[in-house]
């Protein structure tokens, strides 16, 4: 597969912290449109992962493109290693929607700001631009009637659409979302995966970290299976969650 | 003039003892504070309306004054109520109970943070007040407010050095002197600086010290 | 005992003189302290090493030593290496540096309260550190900076008398001056503590006033009625039995 047709690649990716890998050489290729989900125990490092695949967290070693282009270090021609400037992977983070697991909406502005402030700051759009964009996505996530309350004052549903929305805003390559599930009622599940299935149908590359099988056996085209920061399992649901060949996957699916 | 580094270390000998006085009179007052400071607290704990409104006009006439003015006060005004006190008791007494406001005040925060559980249980044992006190609310307390009280401490000892201004022969008091006669002020300044970063020093140490311990006991 | 009214009265000048030095010396440590604390902060907040280090030092330093140290240390110092500056100015540079370092713990303690999640959200839209800092950081940091930095400005007013050692005519001075003249220290002390706690009480309710129409008071009720509360609060409110 060519390097554009990824949304997302990952290569030899290792983050240490301390003595521990907790990231342990990850090999990664997410074509356009695919919906990933990230499937293993606590601890295995699949938030990490995705932090990681943001810089959120640093990497001590590997490669990573986003949308074709290097992120973070790059190998030139010559075979030398160079790290990006801030400013470089500040840019490129903007290719990539990330929904926090609390959410993250910042608290003293309103909804609509909270949308809207990253496209005037960071891709510095006209203010006709920035409303027809917000306005749009408002709709869309069914919030528009929020538009002037405070994060302090929606529920975790509300705050988790008004965090998509937020993503959304930048038109990024791909949306990484961390457990999305897990700071919501129970009840809420079902929004949650046809939120993010909304998206797949709009050709939309998603990651999705989550234990929820259900959820992960219904959106994902693909499923990896992290283990100690390892990746010890990469199919499709029936492959991974029903007829893996590894016992530590099929011991893990089995107690469920 | 300029600045003679050999003034400063002919000055640490007789600066530097002279704040040992700074160092022993923190200890004495730390002391003192901390009784009154639970003291106050317990009585305002019984809640005598008047007591309580008395306790915290004081309470805000000390946070709202500076120490200095109270130092004074303790030295120039009580002898003429009839409480003549030498300048190191003055002072002792003057810090102490400045120091024991600010206590009583931090007690209060930290008070409402504790466990109704095991008072309620020491009450259905029928444990009197003063044991309950003695042997489950103050010991949590002081646990929890280690940090607090340290930095209490190292604000008594920076106090002690204002005692110079009423006559103590103390560690600052003594530089002043040094710095009149030899006719280089600057250097002795340097020198009793010096002393009282090392005093702080010692202070935070043993804080730090008593805190891991009480860590290990499992606050 | 003889209360003398007439010794404050026919002084009120010099006190007045003096609450007005008094209040001099505050504001300009105030701004000044406030602009320096800003840089020093930055740096206790570094991710390099030296130069938190640094900060680390200028603030044991500074809150080391007895204040009284300090004002003599800047009016000797500053004589020492050449240039004898007025007593008024090397106190007003002492209660700078002061203010500085407490002001500079005020902000650095509130900025490091919020959680890091806001700086990762910030962050993540792919804003630089300036303008996470700008945008997100520092207009959640105002609110809650008010309170710590008005206690901050109570303890720089209160210190200021002690740079009355200098002979700078601040109140403490100014009352050391009647008090001297008169030999009427009830009198002359009572009204030099009670001019200081008008001026705290002052920035007291000053403080209340602005934390109501800025910050969210945090302060959390405690349910009152327990047995427990016998012992755990304070107050004399009648617990809602």
């Amino acid at each position: 597969m060519s390097a554009p047709d990824l949304s997302v690649s990952a290569k030899a990716l290792v983050r240490t912290v301390g003595t521990t890998r907790i990231l342990d050489e990850i090999y990664l290729d997410v074509p356009r449109g695919q919906a990933v989900c990230i499937l293993g125990p606590s601890g295995s490092g699949k938030s990490s992962l995705l932090r990681a695949l943001t810089l959120l967290d640093p990497i001590s070693d590997g490669f990573i493109t986003i949308d074709g282009q290097p992120f973070g270090r790059e190998v030139s021609r010559s075979g030398a290693v160079r790290h990006q400037s801030q400013a470089e992977i500040d840019r490129l983070r903007a290719r990539i929607g990330f929904v926090f697991q609390s959410f993250g909406l910042w608290p003293h502005v309103d909804v609509r700001t909270n949308i809207s402030l990253a496209q005037s700051v960071v891709l510095k759009r006209d203010e006709t631009e920035i409303q027809t964009k917000t306005n749009q996505l408002m709709e869309q996530l069914s919030i528009t009637q929020l538009a002037e309350k405070h994060p302090g004052q929606l529920s975790g549903g509300q705050k988790q659409r008004v965090a998509v929305a937020r993503a959304l805003a930048l038109d990024p390559a791909l949306m990484l979302f961390d457990e999305p599930t897990s700071a919501l009622d129970p009840e809420l599940v079902g929004d949650v995966l046809s939120l993010i299935v909304d998206l797949k149908m709009k050709q939309m590359t998603t990651l999705t970290v989550t234990h929820e099988m259900s959820f992960a056996r219904r959106l994902a085209d693909r499923i990896l299976f992290l283990d100690h920061g390892r990746i010890i399992a990469d199919g499709t649901p029936e492959d991974v969650i029903d007829a893996s060949e590894n016992p530590r996957v099929r011991s893990f699916f089995a107690k469920l | 003039m300029g600045f003679d580094l050999s003034y400063v270390l002919a000055a640490l000998p007789d600066v530097g003892a002279a704040s040992l006085t700074n160092a022993w009179m923190a200890v004495v007052i730390c002391v003192c504070a901390l009784g009154m400071g639970i003291a106050f607290t317990v009585v305002r704990s019984l809640k005598y309306a008047v007591v309580n409104a008395v306790i915290s006009v004081m309470i805000s006439f000390v946070r709202g004054t500076p120490i200095l003015i109270q130092i004074f006060l303790c030295y120039y005004v009580l002898p003429i109520v009839g409480l003549d006190l030498n300048p190191t008791t003055a002072g002792i007494l003057a810090i102490s109970l400045n120091s024991s406001v600010f206590i009583t005040e931090n007690f209060r925060g930290a008070l409402a943070a504790l466990d109704d559980g095991p008072i309620e249980a020491a009450t259905a044992l029928a444990l009197k007040p003063a044991m309950i006190w003695y042997l489950i609310i103050l010991p949590q307390l002081l646990r929890r407010t280690l940090p607090m009280l340290v930095s209490e401490g190292t604000v008594i000892l920076k106090n002690t050095a204002l005692l110079s201004v009423i006559t103590v022969a103390e560690g600052f008091r003594v530089a002043q002197q040094i710095g009149g006669a030899t006719f280089r002020p600057f250097e002795p300044l340097i020198a009793v600086a010096l002393c009282f970063l090392v005093l702080n020093l010692v202070l935070v140490g043993l804080g730090t010290a008593l805190e891991r311990r009480l860590i290990l006991k499992g606050a | 005992m003889q209360l003398d009214p007439t010794v404050i009265t026919d002084s009120w000048r010099l006190f007045v003189e003096g609450t007005f030095v008094t209040l001099q010396l505050s504001a300009m440590a105030f701004v000044f302290g406030l602009a320096l604390a800003i840089p020093v902060a930055v740096l206790s907040m570094s991710r390099y090493t030296a130069l938190k280090a640094v900060a680390i030092v200028y603030l044991a330093i500074i809150r080391g030593v007895p204040f009284i140290a300090l004002v003599f240390i800047v009016h000797y110092g500053t004589a020492a290496l050449g240039a004898r500056t007025p007593a008024f100015w090397s106190g007003t540079i002492a209660l700078t540096l002061f203010a500085s370092a407490y002001f500079s713990e005020v902000i650095r303690s509130t900025i490091s309260a919020l959680p890091p999640s806001q700086w990762d959200s910030g962050r993540v839209v792919g804003m630089s550190r300036w303008q996470t800092l700008r945008h997100i950081i520092v207009p959640q940091s105002v609110g809650p900076m008010i309170p710590p930095g008005v206690n901050v400005t109570i303890m720089m007013i209160k210190e200021s008398s002690v740079i009355s050692a200098i002979t700078v005519g601040e109140l403490t001075y100014q009352g050391l001056v009647v008090q001297g003249n008169t030999f009427a220290p009830f009198e002359v002390f009572i009204t030099i503590a009670l001019l200081y706690w008008a001026i705290t009480l002052a920035f007291s309710q000053l403080a209340q006033w602005a934390e109501r129409r800025i910050g969210r008071s945090q302060k959390s009720e405690r349910p009152m009625g327990g047995i427990a509360d016998r012992y755990l609060t304070l107050s004399t409110r009648r617990p809602a039995a």
